[in-house]
């Protein structure tokens, strides 16, 4: 891969290609290949989170009356971004686990694009992907409350993508973890259940809590949606804390990822679970 | 280590994509695989176990080479250590010159490895998404490899299942899915860990066949580490015995047998012995014997010929006693045997470091080394880690 040519003789031989291209396509085909072949599992996902939907719409407006449309929009945008982040929450901390309980992640290591870059691509694949259940449960939402939201695809997605951003970091973070500690199932269940007081965070009223992951992208992912606010609408110094807090935690994460592979290839750890 | 007759020349027939560049010149590079001073101690204190201890060899291209030791001796360790998997407390390894530990994406380039036989493919995807998934995560454009694939599915006898999905395939088949997923892109190395643990005998004949054919046809260098004896001997050309994190042995596996060519037979004659015979047999060969005393007058003598007439004194002492005989039986060592010489507990280990005298193999003491327990790799071999039932 690193110059497509044999070294020792010169002559290209079955060309690696030098892109990231092979693998960006053969992960992506996998993930693809796997929601459809596996239907019901990917459906119950999605139904899981609709009929929780459900639960809190029609039990808050048992309870609440009519009160509940005051923050319905914070429920559907808090729903859609819960949806991606744990997807892509769970595509790395989970998926570390599982690779390496299928005997496969030593060979993921052994990738020529590197440890890093392949579990990057494989958390960008599974956030493109999240998108696609996101949208639908959001579509679902909106047409069951029948409260329709501004979705300006532009504002959106790079909003939405920034707050995950920092999701990934806490992916990278935990997936670390899983590396040289394994079994942390419990503790990564409690991580997705942290998501929800950080996308419901009002950071209006604390304008610290957005150097809180997840929570400064929420709030303007939830003013973008129910108040229909561009993207270069919003006040520049707010798009560039997020942009800085995200792009923070991130490497945050991904550096305790590769100091957490080192640990775990120093202590013969990597691919045991 | 001499590199056995190969004919590199040779690709596959069916792709072109599959026929490597190499060419005469191929020899005068680097070795496939270089290892010099590797050292590995887990934990630290008392509970520090030394599992690789000054392990240096080289591996030619090419060659098929068997790793061995007893459980705990090192052998994952040393394999895990080679692949950057486990970072070395001292030491390096280099691929094809290329040092695996400064510069591991490059190594990967030119490295395919089958660590858990039959686990470490996705069994929820078909065959052939697998190998094209492999082929990818190394690099190789899905659209270049489509014929290699088509090729390998062949080979292994996996192409009218290339559709199907590994969970629904035997054991020997995932087994050789995982092989085929290794050589899914064109690498130089294949380092193989108990590749056919758990096979049937005809599989495993089939995967013994596969290995041996890739490094003659296409002068894949390949590692196998195995518990079986009769796997290394039949498609090693070298072997690399290891017991408490040390080479107590590195050599073609044919000089090895010689070293330890010594000769057993077992001779039954229809008589007893008498007592002249008797004492003659044991100052000429030191020979045991074993009488039936029932209704039977018959007696089995048991020696050990390390050359020379040895047997034809026994015979002329068994004539000179009229002695009739009933049954010769040779016992010619293999490796196995050679195995379990060498790594013998009982402080009579012979030694193969030092294999010139083929007729009197040296019988060294432990080298001075502590005893240990042998233990030095907790849970790290892949068999220990076949069993677990899982879905991917």
């Amino acid at each position: 891969m690193s110059d497509g040519t044999r070294r020792d003789s010169g002559v290209p031989v079955s060309i690696p290609d030098s892109s990231i291209f092979p693998l960006l396509w053969v992960v992506a085909q996998k993930q693809v290949v796997l929601l459809l072949r596996y239907p019901l599992n990917t459906l119950s996902r999605f139904l899981t989170m609709f009929i929780f939907f459900l639960v809190v719409f029609f039990g808050g407006q048992a309870v609440a009356g009519p009160a509940i449309t005051d923050t319905l929009d914070g429920i559907i945008v808090g729903f859609f971004l819960f949806t991606l982040a744990i997807t892509a929450y769970s595509g790395l901390a989970w998926n570390v686990t599982r690779e390496a309980q299928w005997g496969t992640l030593e060979r993921l290591y052994m990738s020529p694009y590197g440890f890093g870059t392949v579990m990057a691509v494989k958390a960008g694949i599974n956030v493109c992907l999240s998108f696609l259940w996101g949208v639908a449960l959001l579509l679902a939402m909106m047409l069951v409350s029948g409260r329709w939201l501004t979705f300006d695809v532009v504002t959106v997605v790079p909003l939405a993508a920034l707050t995950l951003a920092s999701v990934i970091g806490i992916g990278f973070c935990f997936a670390g973890l899983a590396l040289v500690y394994k079994r942390l199932e419990n503790l990564f269940q409690l991580v997705q259940f942290g998501f929800v007081p950080l996308i419901a965070a009002p950071v209006w009223s604390y304008e610290w809590l957005t150097l809180l992951p997840i929570a400064h992208g929420s709030f303007l992912t939830r003013v973008a949606m129910s108040d229909g606010v561009r993207l270069w609408e919003f006040p520049a110094s707010e798009l560039v804390i997020l942009t800085v807090v995200s792009v923070a935690y991130l490497a945050a994460g991904y550096y305790c990822f590769v100091f957490a592979s080192r640990k775990a290839r120093r202590e013969g750890l990597l691919g045991h679970y | 280590m001499p590199t056995p007759n190969h004919d590199p020349t040779v690709g596959y027939p069916t792709n072109e994509t599959m026929t490597r560049s190499d060419g005469p010149g191929r020899e005068a590079g680097p070795p496939a695989i270089r290892l010099d001073g590797l050292r590995k101690t887990f934990g630290s204190g008392e509970n520090a176990v030394t599992a690789v201890d000054d392990v240096s060899f080289e591996i030619e291209r090419g060659t098929v080479v068997g790793l061995l030791g007893p459980n705990g001796a090192g052998k994952t360790t040393t394999i895990k250590s080679m692949l950057g998997l486990i970072v070395p407390d001292a030491g390096t390894v280099e691929i094809d010159g290329i040092d695996v530990h400064s510069q591991p994406t490059r190594a990967y380039d030119r490295v395919g490895a089958m660590l858990e036989g039959a686990r470490n493919v996705y069994w929820r995807l078909t065959v052939r998404e697998n190998l094209a998934f492999f082929a990818g995560l190394g690099g190789d454009s899905p659209s270049t490899v489509g014929g290699r694939h088509d090729a390998l599915l062949e080979q292994f006898g996996l192409a009218d299942r290339a559709e199907t999905v590994v969970n629904e395939l035997s054991r020997g088949m995932k087994q050789k899915v995982s092989l085929a997923s290794t050589l899914a892109r064109d690498v130089d190395v294949v380092f193989m860990d108990e590749p056919t643990l758990g096979l049937d005998v005809e599989t495993s004949l089939e995967l013994r066949a596969e290995i041996r054919r890739l490094a003659d046809r296409d002068d894949v260098t390949i590692l196998v580490s195995s518990h079986d004896m009769d796997v290394i001997e039949d498609i090693c050309d070298h072997v690399l015995v290891l017991e408490n994190g040390r080479v107590v042995a590195d050599d073609e596996v044919d000089a090895l047998l010689d070293v330890f060519r010594s000769q057993e037979y077992r001779i039954e004659v229809d008589d007893v012995l008498p007592a002249a015979a008797r004492t003659r047999l044991e100052t000429a060969v030191d020979a045991e014997w074993t009488a039936e005393r029932d209704d039977r007058r018959r007696t089995t003598i048991s020696f050990t010929a390390t050359g020379g007439d040895e047997f034809y004194d026994v015979i002329d002492v068994l004539r000179e006693h009229d002695l009739p005989l009933r049954d010769v039986e040779s016992v010619t060592p293999d490796l196995e045997d050679v195995f379990l010489e060498l790594t013998a507990e009982d402080g009579q280990r012979s030694t193969a470091e030092s294999p010139a005298d083929s007729s009197s193999p040296a019988r060294p003491s432990r080298d001075g080394e502590p005893a240990r327990d042998g233990g030095a790799e907790p849970a790290r071999d892949a068999g220990e880690e076949l069993e677990r039932g899982d879905r991917r």
